[in-house]
């Protein structure tokens, strides 16, 4: 206790003037707060090992980016997660059909193209990360998303009818500013995938890319584990 | 009374004493409709009042609205009494006030129509965002240049937390908020993946800390030794965990993300430093809790007092959570459950919601110079908000456990026991509708304060009775 109390008098006793002086005050906490920072958000950007695309790992088609962009309007994120944990009973959850091997968790490789990353943080819903190799079928998700009742009785979903009413048809163009956004930041984005876009496109409403988006979490991934064994 | 009437500017208080129970009623009667949805989905009316869209506004509105409004509302008001000069410039004071309600008041606009970043507790677009950073330039300056101009020397322990709070939050926003905007309505974080992760957990996390956590010890450190007219209890006590406070918290975000492709040294550097924050959060709570000793026989008569109390102790109970969810093994089991949702609603509706409706009952008489309408009207307004918040953890916890617990379950062939998704939500939804009751019984508690504060108010200028204690028992030299 003897040591503790020489340690707080000698620090008090720089504290004692700080609060005599407001800019050194604020400066010092300032420092205080930036060490953490610092420490915590730059050193990842340099350790390479940190975000390796996994090969294979696909931009989001126009449709799946579209589809992404209704998934964050209507907050799906709220109460799905993806983000499956090394853990047996996440895996077995899922990862049913083993698309993924023994592995079947999410691994940093999958989200690169994330911009920003959706893995939320509440599963009020099953998680939603390999979707497309649990539930692969476009009409399922069509019954589902406009009444979840109608294919899981006791769901407590809202229900999305208006993302397939004619209104909810897609704006070609505003999605296309969307990946011109996005290369520059980062994603790979070629002349001839903002050409193909308008035929993507074409007729779709909202559902539909949101589906389609659906049907693309964790295909890639999935690809490459079976073209692996 | 009159002197210091003239001395400070209470104008500016008052205002955000409104928009915080404005915006405390808005972010609660989402919370409670929301809570509501998650037993019965029929309540999602309109694609405007979804779920996935209103959970946002709920949570801006209560962080945002009403806990910010707070903070500026006892801002304003101690940074004059403790600097002893009124505040620097009442225009920009007035400026801010304006911009900051036109902020929320887009966010309660467009979070309703899906235009949303989709960060946890960072979810208004770019335009609304640059705004945001307008204002809360305007206030920091104002702030500073009132202490930077005081009359007196020393700066007191709740002048530290406030400073910690305004030069922290605009770092956290505006490194979290990096993004290339594509429309007027839309934009793209640049970071991504696991480099998202990580930069919106170092915010998120520290949205906690340093808007729902340092303000409000400030708060304490202010209101409670003045409400009680006692010194706090330990100055040095003050100093280390002020210190260590700020310095430890900002490590604290990657244990929201324990368990996933985050780089595994950043995981334990993020657990650590969680477990370490237990010893600087109960210092906090202990130099309250000890200054509640020595007023201890107010306690049973008071409500302010009361309502500090309860505020403190559930700040000790939610801070000895935190660290504890933080462990790697509790956090398998806790991570992405109702527990977790109990966890922030013990610190938001416990710690955040008390301290600040006793600072309401503490300022409301004195900005409006009459006396408070009911002591009695305070009391049930306690209750009601005591048995809320009980009533909601309790039902949370067992919630979010049973929930855990099933998601891992077994049986003894190896395969899941409870396969079926619905079968689990089906379990949770009694517990569910009791957080809804909760929810409801503390929100009707704020309609009594506000009956309360409205009758009040229009008693204004009948003389406040309360003569300030320091003048009275020291003789009048302070």
């Amino acid at each position: 206790m003897k040591l503790f109390d020489i340690l707080l008098d000698w620090f008090s006793g720089f504290t004692d003037q700080w609060e005599k002086q407001g800019v050194k005050f604020t400066v010092y906490t300032t420092i205080a707060v930036l060490i953490g920072g610092i420490f915590e958000l730059i050193p990842p950007f340099f350790i390479s090992r940190t975000a390796v695309p996994i090969q294979g790992v696909k931009p989001f088609s126009p449709l799946e980016l579209a589809g992404r962009d209704i998934y964050q309007k209507e907050g799906c994120n709220n109460c799905h997660t993806q983000m499956i944990r090394p853990f047996k009973w996440e895996v077995d959850r899922f990862d049913p059909s083993k698309s993924y091997g023994r592995d079947g968790y999410s691994k940093a490789g999958e989200f690169v193209y994330d911009h920003p990353f959706l893995w939320g943080s509440k599963r009020t819903g099953p998680d939603l990360a390999h979707e497309s190799q649990i539930q692969p079928s476009y009409a399922w998700h069509k019954t589902h998303l406009i009444n979840p009742r109608d294919t899981s009785p006791g769901s407590v979903m809202p229900a999305y009818p208006w993302l397939f009413e004619e209104k909810a048809t897609l704006n070609v163009k505003e999605i296309i500013d969307h990946m011109r956004g996005l290369s520059k930041v980062g994603v790979p984005y070629t002349e001839e995938d903002y050409i193909s876009a308008e035929r993507e496109l074409a007729a779709k409403t909202e559902g539909d890319a949101l589906i389609a988006y659906l049907l693309k979490l964790g295909k890639d991934t999935a690809e490459l584990s079976k073209s692996i064994q | 009374m009159s002197q210091t009437n003239t001395k400070y500017n209470d104008s500016i208080v008052k205002g955000f004493i409104i928009s915080a129970l404005v915006w405390g009623v808005a972010s609660m009667s989402v919370g409670v409709l929301a809570a509501f949805q998650m037993v019965y989905p029929e309540l999602n009316f309109t694609q405007y009042f979804s779920f996935g869209r209103i959970r946002p506004l709920h949570t801006n509105a209560a962080i945002f609205g009403f806990a910010l409004s707070i903070i500026f509302a006892t801002a304003y008001h101690l940074i004059q009494r403790l600097c002893r000069v009124r505040i620097w410039s009442d225009s920009l004071a007035k400026i801010h006030f304006v911009l900051y309600n036109l902020s929320i008041v887009l966010a309660a606009i467009t979070l309703p129509l899906g235009l949303n970043q989709s960060k946890e507790y960072a979810e208004l677009e770019w335009p609304i965002d640059l705004l945001i950073v307008v204002w809360f330039v305007i206030f920091i300056v104002n702030f500073f240049a009132t202490i930077f101009t005081r009359e007196e020397k020393q700066l007191y322990a709740a002048i530290w937390f406030y400073i910690a709070s305004f030069v922290t939050v605009p770092i956290l926003f505006i490194v979290n908020n990096l993004s290339v905007p594509v429309s007027l309505t839309k934009s793209y974080s640049i970071f991504s993946g696991v480099y998202d992760a990580n930069i919106q957990w170092w915010y998120g996390h520290n949205a906690v800390a340093f808007v729902l956590t340092t303000p409000f010890l400030g708060l304490m450190y202010y209101y409670f030794p003045k409400h009680i007219k006692q010194p706090i209890y330990s100055h040095r006590l003050s100093i280390i965990h002020f210190w260590s406070l700020i310095f430890i918290y900002i490590w604290a975000g990657p244990h929201h993300l324990l368990n996933t492709p985050l780089p595994e040294w950043l995981q334990t550097t993020g657990v650590a430093f969680s477990v370490m924050l237990w010893m600087p959060s109960w210092g906090g709570m202990l130099n309250g809790f000890l200054t509640l000793t020595q007023a201890k026989e107010k306690i049973k008569t008071d409500a302010i007092l009361k309502m500090m109390l309860v505020g403190i102790t559930f700040y000790g109970m939610s801070t000895f959570e935190g660290p504890l969810l933080s462990i790697r093994a509790i956090s398998a089991l806790g991570h992405n459950t109702d527990w977790i949702v109990g966890h922030v609603h013990s610190g938001t509706l416990g710690w955040v919601g008390m301290m600040s409706f006793a600072a309401i009952y503490y300022l409301v008489p004195r900005m409006w110079n009459t006396n408070l309408y009911s002591e009695k009207l305070a009391n049930v307004h306690f209750w009601t908000a005591t048995l809320g918040i009980l009533l909601y953890i309790v039902s949370m916890w067992v919630s979010g456990i049973t929930e855990g617990s099933m998601w891992r379950a077994i049986d003894s062939k190896g395969f899941l026991q409870y396969p079926n998704w619905i079968q689990i939500t089906e379990v949770l939804k009694p517990f569910r509708f009791a957080r809804g009751v909760a929810g409801a019984l503390y929100l009707s508690g704020v309609f009594v304060m506000i009956y309360n504060i409205i009758k009040t108010i229009r008693n204004a200028d009948s003389g406040f009775q309360e003569v300030d204690l320091r003048v009275k028992e020291q003789g009048g030299n302070v």
